[in-house]
């Protein structure tokens, strides 16, 4: 039975090298996903060794909320480094600042570095603690003096001796470059710029006067960096935690991998989205080559194999299949990790990659996986091999399936249906805490869902088609129709291919449609809580910009009311939760925002102190909050304040976060000196053009990374960055729509195969091999626009039940109906190329052998 | 006798007017070297418009192959071939496929149809590959001629053997071609039915005008041809006018 399952695999080559492909693109995304991560965890565990090196004992700010945006705890009163320097054992102790927000800038004005990459400012270290190498120059010293990171100067062409311009949290000033320094092997930390200069002036930069972020301590000869760092926490406050430089440098490894555990998940959820789609492709394909080869297993059976035997054969064959496809997955997904990489770097994210680690289980686990989800798409066809009797060994019909268990399958098709709409629906409205937990139960509704439609497509497939038929019958009478015909006759194997499709595109769909619906519902959001002309925030749309920027504002000429956000995280314990909250000046706020109130009215505003919170009225409902009930928040400087609530907010942008604070209150118990997001209106009877020249122009002066936008501006600017995450998230689902894609190919294969006698005859009586790859090219458009049908409607079935909870947050339901005819257009021509080889193969048949063929 | 004058004759006089369908020393020989095999060897014929041929020969004889080569499904190695005065030989594949839609009808042995199409739809097939409308009254006479008028709209898979047949025979007439290439027509039928597709092809030949060029093993289904034609080992031995049933059986004792 081994012999005939190989000779079955080898006999079609190229059927099952197809067929291997399914699993082949799902399987190097996993490797290659993997292969990505550990590089980066290795690269920044390379990082963050070199820099810790010469640190026996590390103190560092401790993290007492649990920051959901990824902000660095407050910094470090700089009188403890004289404590540290008292105690029995410290040789030497310095501090460091290492803070985001200082930014390098070019000539023209524009930061260095992409908008998704931090900008980081580091003080530079004496001697032993210096973290970076200089190939180039040396540290700065004097006040005027700067070192860049080695790919920023590479990138801009800017060598030692050179000036470059240096933004903070003070007016930008230029600086004189005097070296050029790398972390270790790498070029940049990340991708992030990194602007180093002395520690005054690195503190003066990042807001952090009298503040540290770390104090790097060398112990005397002979003393044991644990103990030191045990006497070391003996003084330290609570405030702040003591480690060693090793347990310092694995923690920030730690912490990265923690980070980057989000984006392996997210590449490992398409991964198996891949893996599905192939699924399909892989059933459909043996569902196929079994009913051909229903001769071949009747005669078997009756020269005696038992049915185990020739299950155990297709399964051979599916266990081969699997491993050539895996095995070339894994081989490839090395590949991968190099183009994922050049993904993320167009999407801004670039992060180190010292040379690929490879390790074994990012190698065994994917091939496991390929090869388990090969032979469990294999088993119904194996199943159905075995019932082949030995008569049919003898008779030229194919077995037409029994009527009762259509019926069965319809009504379990139906259940699974909705077990996937209840599935779904108990992830949005169930009250599910943990969010992971309500993702997965969205999935596993989704993929029930996807199940349930694939099983109900064959009956939608004769309508659909001759819908779809109809149109390229106007255009080609004869090979329309007969194009049409032949998707019809066998409306399950048409239904599954195109069902591997439309997986892929109902994801497509989804995202089209919600990222629509995102960007309809900010745009509506910003015209209804907006009431500015000018909005001023950070290029990359989220960091803190310095205070002295709206005070600079307010200065220039023509501009009237000014008033700016501050955002911050605590958490509350009634929630139990981190949340996010915005501050307000309530003296000015009103004058550039509209406040759509719930409960209470705009007087809360006015009437604000800095013990007052106002809520986001959903957050509140969700939570079980009042106007009249008290907030405790422990704040990220480890402070417990009581807020009491005094209103609720519609907030339909999510723009005021959970609740809102005065800027009293987040200076004062939250450390928050910068602002989010400045608010300019123009005076009356001033200018609006030159009042906005203005304007523009200080800030280009002073704080280049400032952007000055107007409303419309503004939504394009989130426009496009919502745009860049989609368009990440299209290349990734194109895999599975890919995969899909060759189940077309291998489908349309095996079917002209079973129909190279009729191919014969329309050739012989006087079809010509043009029209013959029309029909079957025609065969692939109808297949492949079913499952675009199929897949926009599932997608936007989705998009819909998603979005109701959304919907008392503000989120507007907007159809893209250009991008959705654009995918359309996409499938017919999808079509088309899948068609291309098979519909060569058609057309060169010999019209004697095909006539012959039996 | 007869047959032998006429071939003397033909070769004597080589620029005689062909016929409709006219091979002049065709070969063709597949493979090469030591395992070559010659199924056509020199084979010259003549078949005069508006009569029905029977080409016939034992197993291996080269009579399908000599089909194939005339109807353009197949190259000679060596020769020419002439239809309606169109000499096909040298035509690329583009143009033969062009002849056989336009010039010509066929009848294969099963297999004739296309399962997703009524009788009616595989009738004007050909016309539908050429993008011509059909001429309905002819459409609808030959359906009556064949007998299939209630049956017009079933599927093959819902005719006999029979009427599947018919139906193809009214397929290679719906284009009015030059000439009807059969290829075992009633090998696969019972006599009865064999009997009313030898009719209408006789009634092809007599009331249409048409020329049909029939490969046949069977001496009853010969004998309703006006010609035989006779091959073995590739080779023409026998070219004789009307032969009947025990004509036909001596000869092909003869040549068995």
């Amino acid at each position: 039975m081994l012999k005939v399952g190989l000779r079955g695999v080898f006999a079609r080559k190229l059927r099952a090298f197809l067929t291997a492909l399914a699993v082949f693109l799902g399987v190097a995304l996993m490797t290659g996903t993997y292969v990505l991560t550990d590089t980066f965890t290795n690269s920044f565990g390379q990082i963050f060794q070199e820099s810790n090196k010469g640190t026996d004992v590390a103190v560092v700010p401790r993290e007492v909320v649990d920051s959901q945006q990824g902000a660095d705890p407050p910094a470090m009163p700089e009188a403890l480094l004289k404590k540290v320097r008292g105690v029995d054992g410290v040789a030497e102790a310095v501090g460091g600042i290492f803070s985001a927000g200082v930014s390098l800038i070019d000539d023209d004005g524009d930061r260095i570095g992409s908008t998704q990459a931090p900008a980081f400012g580091a003080s530079a270290q004496p001697g032993r603690f210096e973290a970076f190498d200089y190939p180039e120059g040396r540290p700065p010293a004097a006040s005027d003096e700067v070192a860049i990171d080695k790919l920023s100067a590479d990138n801009e062409g800017l060598d030692v001796g050179d000036q470059i311009t240096v933004s903070g949290s003070e007016a930008a000033r230029k600086y004189r470059i005097v070296g050029i320094a790398k972390l270790g092997e790498v070029d940049s930390f990340g991708g992030a710029t990194v602007a180093i200069l002395p520690l005054r002036e690195a503190q003066r930069l990042a807001d952090k006067e009298g503040e540290l972020d770390q104090i790097s301590i060398a112990a005397d000869e002979g003393v044991d960096p644990t103990e030191l760092k045990r006497r070391v926490a003996e003084v330290m406050p609570r405030s702040v935690e003591v480690r060693t430089g090793e347990e310092n440098a694995q923690q920030q490894t730690d912490d990265i991998e923690d980070d980057l555990g989000f984006l392996k998940v997210a590449l490992l959820i398409f991964a198996w989205i891949a893996l599905f789609v192939g699924a399909f492709t892989i059933f459909n394909t043996f569902s196929i080559t079994v009913a051909q080869r229903t001769r071949e297993f009747g005669m078997l059976r009756t020269l005696g194999a038992s049915r185990r035997q020739v299950l155990t054969s297709v399964m051979i064959e599916a266990l081969v299949i699997g491993a050539i496809g895996a095995g070339l997955g894994i081989l490839a997904g090395i590949g991968v990790a190099s183009g994922l990489n050049s993904l993320f770097k167009a999407a801004g994210i670039d992060l180190p990659n010292t040379g690929s680690v490879v390790k074994t289980r990012a190698l065994v686990v994917p091939l496991l996986i390929g090869i388990t989800i090969t032979l469990l798409a294999a088993i119904i066809p194996a199943v159905r091999a075995t019932r082949v009797s030995p008569v049919e060994a003898l008779s030229d019909q194919a077995i037409a399936p029994t009527r009762r268990r259509r019926r069965f399958v319809t009504g379990f098709a139906v259940l699974l249906s909705l077990g996937g709409i209840v599935a779904i629906c108990i992830g949005l409205f169930g009250g599910i805490d943990s969010s992971s937990d309500a993702a997965a139960l969205l999935g596993l509704g989704a993929v029930l869902m996807f199940f349930g439609t694939a099983l109900l497509s064959p009956r939608f497939v004769a309508p659909l088609a001759s819908v779809v038929g109809l149109a390229l019958e106007r255009v080609r009478k004869l090979t329309g129709r007969l194009a049409r015909e032949n998707a019809v006759r066998n409306p399950g194997r048409t239904a599954t291919t195109a069902a591997a499709l439309m997986i892929g595109l109902a994801l497509v769909t989804f995202v089209a449609v919600f990222a629509a619906g995102i960007k309809s519902s900010i745009d509506d959001a910003i015209d209804k809580s907006f009431a500015a002309d000018l909005t001023l925030q950070h290029d990359d749309g989220f960091s803190p910009i310095p205070e002295a920027a709206a005070r600079e504002v307010k200065a220039i000429d023509g501009v009237g009311p000014v008033s700016s956000l501050r955002f911050g995280e605590g958490e509350v314990k009634e929630t139990g939760d981190t949340s996010f909250i915005t501050a307000i000046d309530p003296k000015h706020a009103r004058e550039v925002f509209k406040f759509e109130w719930d409960q209470g009215s705009d007087a809360v505003v006015d009437q604000m102190t800095p013990r007052d919170a106002i809520v986001d009225q959903a957050w509140a409902t969700d939570n079980d909050v009042d106007v009249g009930d008290t907030l405790s928040v422990t704040t990220p400087t480890d402070k417990h304040v009581v807020f009491t609530v005094r209103g609720a907010l519609e907030d339909t942008a999510d723009l005021w976060g959970d609740f809102v604070l005065t800027h009293q209150a987040l200076e004062d118990d939250f450390h928050v000196r910068q602002d989010g997001m400045i608010l300019v209106d123009y005076a009356s009877g001033a200018d609006p053009t030159a009042v906005r020249k203005s304007v523009e122009t200080t800030m280009d002066r002073d704080f280049p990374v400032i952007d000055v936008l107007d409303q419309g501006e503004l939504k394009d600017r989130i426009g496009e960055q919502v745009n860049q995450l989609v368009n990440l998230l299209y290349a990734l689902l194109s895999l599975a729509v890919i995969v899909s894609l060759f189940g077309i190919v291998n489908t349309l294969t095996l079917s002209i195969y079973e129909r190279t006698r009729e191919l014969g005859l329309l050739r012989a009586i006087g079809m010509s091999r043009r029209q013959v790859r029309r029909i079957v090219r025609y065969e692939a458009v109808i297949t492949a626009l079913l499952g675009a049908l199929l897949g926009s409607a599932l997608g936007i079935f989705f998009a819909v039940i998603v979005s109701r909870p959304l919907a008392d947050e503000g989120f507007n339901l907007s159809f893209p109906v250009g991008t959705l005819i654009l995918l359309f257009i996409l499938a017919a021509i999808a079509g088309v190329v899948a068609a291309i080889l098979p519909a060569r193969r058609a057309a060169r048949l010999d019209v004697l052998d095909a006539l012959a063929y039996e | 006798m007869v047959a032998r004058v006429r071939k003397l004759t033909w070769n004597a006089m080589p620029d005689a007017s062909p016929g409709i369908v006219s091979a002049r020393n065709v070969h063709r020989r597949y493979g090469e070297g030591d395992a070559a095999v010659d199924a056509l060897r020199g084979v010259s014929v003549d078949f005069t418009a508006g009569r029905f041929t029977a080409i016939m020969g034992p197993s291996g004889s080269g009579k399908s192959t000599l089909m194939n080569v005339l109807a353009g499904l197949d190259r000679p190695t060596e020769g020419t071939v002439a239809l309606d005065g169109v000499e096909i030989t040298g035509l690329d594949d583009g143009k033969l496929t062009q002849l056989r839609r336009d010039k010509l009808g066929f009848v294969f042995q099963f297999f004739n149809l296309l399962p997703v199409l009524t009788a009616e739809e595989n009738i004007v097939l050909p016309l539908s590959i050429a993008g011509r409308d059909p001429d309905k009254a002819w459409v609808d006479q030959l359906i009556t001629t064949i007998g299939l008028d209630d049956r017009r709209t079933h599927r093959p898979s819902q005719l006999s053997g029979g009427q599947q047949q018919r139906v193809a025979i009214a397929r290679a007439l719906a284009s009015r071609p030059a000439v009807i290439f059969a290829d075992e027509p009633t090998g696969n039928l019972d006599s009865k039915a064999s009997d009313d597709i030898l009719v209408l092809l006789r009634r092809a030949v007599d009331e249409f005008g048409q020329t049909v060029v029939m490969v046949t093993h069977d001496a009853h289904a010969a004998s309703y041809a006006d010609q035989l034609v006779v091959l073995v080992d590739g080779q023409v031995v026998e070219d004789r006018e009307a032969p009947d049933a025990d004509e036909i059986l001596d000869v092909m004792k003869r040549v068995a």
